[in-house]
């Protein structure tokens, strides 16, 4: 049954960009970038790291493919090799440099680390183009049909790595990293290392989802690169979703695009209002449903073990 | 060096205002341990608001600064107890994501309110210059200062000499002691949060004369705030004040003597940020709790 959800869901972008209608390729297309952030997002979460800096990979991995495209000329799936290698260095630069910050702090840190990149890319116009923004040379393109696949590639691969990552033993020692790494430390588990090996991985993973967005735009500047609605997206996804879960960040972003879809047809264009809908969502979910809506579902399935359930929250509250 | 008086009193009127945005974010942190994202946004609200009062009621920001701190503490204490107050005891991640949601509304309110349009309030000092030698100073940055000033001055008073701000300081240093002592948590926090919503759009109503109001002036400052915050050590004011000098000072010096330096001033905070949490996390100030 499991099984079956998994493989239908995964079917779905890809029978959809293959002989859906534009409008619907295109928020294919949307949902499977948002999946990629948002597994990203989920797994650093998932170690207790909280990222406010996922456009920083996202703008990162964008100009490293657009600049080697143009530069050397690297065709798009070459191209996107070294947008991954970057948002995987950076990632394990952070973990080096954060080492020992933890909660607030770290999250503060990977916000100077996106806002840092920003102004770097503003400033080096010689190398990206500055403020006037770079085109990709269009005659590199592999056609949009080619772009799409991809991307639905690289949201099902996104989500085997997580899944292979919450089957093996890393699992458990992210998860106690996240409830304490002090006594994760001291039970044997070596935080710096796992956090250097969570923080590549999700990074590149990031990286790969604006690598993959930036061939599919075809345009780049340092506002829409780093733009921070990118990090706000990949929150709201997994949050929405349920953070610690596998489907969670699926069901999220699918669900963030369709509420963004939803509120644009019933305020039109109106300025703000789709982020004010998230802006609710954010704050709703945070105060009614901390476990998001795949937590809910699970909930409400083991509703007969009810008392192993509080245990579970008051545990989780602790 | 000719430039040298200049870039000092450029630096110390930046490093006042400083002050004043960073000192709200500073005590709210110090008193609930809450990072409050939404910050910017009241400062933002603030600005909207004094533009307003001036564009149609003609009334001086300066002047409209009581009538605005006393509609941000009771908009502070409204949102805290509906809010905030349930996430005083979850996890990081929740407080972070509830306020940054927070500020999400408002800004997007604030940008259906009154469009994404630039505005200014422009009384007959904001521009207006006192020249002595080589040193040009703008009128309007000298009474902002002066005010940023008093206002954070109030705030130390407060903490330090009335019985009130010395339960702040208790609930803050250690919260289950206050508590024994009879001092009611939840009353403080939400007095806390109400005091920091009044100072961000006190705030707000002194930057509204010298820079661009726009829905979206929160969050640059929110990032300013928390450099300066983080700079000085998180949750202590003393350390604050010296954050803010700190960054005023190398930003301006940056405008001033290195090529290209304005564009790069945006991101010294950034630097500074990641420096300071590399090399020590307590920030300058060491470690310590509100004041």
């Amino acid at each position: 049954m499991r099984t079956a959800l998994w493989v239908g869901a995964a079917a779905l972008p890809i029978a959809v960009t293959l002989w859906g209608p534009p409008m619907a390729v295109d928020i294919a297309f949307r949902a499977c970038a948002l999946v990629m952030l948002a597994v990203s997002w989920n797994m650093m979460a998932g170690a207790g790291l909280i990222s406010l800096g996922h456009s920083g990979f996202w703008g990162l991995g964008s100009y490293a493919a657009i600049l080697v495209a143009n530069d050397f000329g690297f065709p798009f799936w070459l191209s996107l090799l070294p947008a991954m290698l970057c948002g995987a260095l950076v990632g394990a630069g952070l973990a080096l440099v954060t080492r020992r910050l933890r909660g607030i702090y770290f999250a503060i840190s990977t916000l100077a680390m996106s806002e840092g990149l920003r102004v770097i890319a503003v400033m080096l116009p010689d190398l990206t183009g500055g403020s006037n923004g770079v085109y990709l040379d269009s005659s590199l393109s592999p056609g949009m049909l080619a772009v799409e696949l991809l991307a639905c590639a690289g949201a099902i691969g996104a989500v085997a790595v997580a899944y292979a990552v919450a089957r093996s033993r890393y699992h458990f020692a992210l998860r106690a990293m996240r409830d304490n790494e002090a006594a994760s430390q001291m039970l044997g588990v070596a935080p710096a290392r796992f956090r250097l090996g969570i923080l590549a991985v999700s990074g590149a993973i990031a990286s790969l989802a604006g690598a993959i967005n930036v061939w599919y735009g075809g345009y780049l500047d340092p506002e829409v690169a780093f733009d921070l609605q990118t990090t706000i997206n990949a929150q709201i996804a997994a949050i929405l979703g349920g953070i610690y879960t596998l489907p969670g960040p699926v069901v999220g972003a699918v669900t963030t695009i369709a509420l963004g879809e939803i509120t644009r047809l019933l305020l039109g264009n109106t300025v703000g209002g789709s982020l004010l809908v998230f802006g609710l969502v954010l704050v709703i979910v945070v105060l009614l449903l901390p476990y998001g809506l795949w937590g809910f579902v699970e909930r409400q399935r083991r509703r007969p073990r009810r008392a192993a359930a509080r245990l579970e929250i008051s545990e989780a509250r602790q | 060096m000719a430039l040298f008086p200049q870039f000092v009193i450029d630096s110390l009127l930046q490093g006042g205002l400083y002050v004043l945005i960073a000192v709200g974010l500073s005590l709210g942190f110090g008193v609930t341990r809450i990072i409050n994202f939404a910050q910017g946004e009241f400062v933002m609200l603030g600005a909207y608001g004094a533009f307003w009062l001036l564009t149609l009621c003609g009334i001086d920001p300066i002047l409209a600064i009581p009538l605005l701190i006393v509609a941000g503490f009771c908009a502070g204490w409204l949102l805290f107890q509906a809010t905030v107050r349930r996430v005083l005891e979850a996890p990081a991640l929740n407080q972070i994501m509830l306020t940054f949601g927070i500020a999400l509304v408002l800004q997007n309110l604030a940008v259906m309110l009154w469009t994404g349009d630039l505005r200014s309030a422009s009384p007959a000092y904001a521009t207006e210059t006192w020249s002595l030698g080589t040193v040009v100073i703008i009128r309007g940055r000298v009474i902002a200062a002066g005010v940023a000033v008093l206002l954070v001055a109030a705030v130390l008073v407060w903490l330090r000499l009335t019985e009130t701000g010395r339960a702040v300081r208790a609930v803050a240093q250690n919260r289950d002691a206050a508590t024994l002592l009879g001092i009611d948590p939840l009353r403080i926090y939400a007095l806390s949060f109400a005091v920091v919503t009044a100072l961000g759009v006190a705030a707000g109503a002194v930057v509204s004369f010298l820079i661009n109001i726009t829905p979206f002036m929160g969050f640059p400052i929110l990032l300013k705030a928390i450099a300066i915050v983080v700079l000085g050590g998180l949750g202590s004011l003393a350390g604050t004040v010296v954050g803010a000098l700190v960054l005023a000072f190398v930003e301006t010096a940056v405008s001033y003597y290195v090529p290209e330096g304005p564009g790069w001033t945006e991101g010294i905070g950034f630097a500074l940020i990641v420096a300071i949490l590399v090399l020590r996390p307590s920030g300058i100030a060491g470690h310590s709790v509100a004041a």
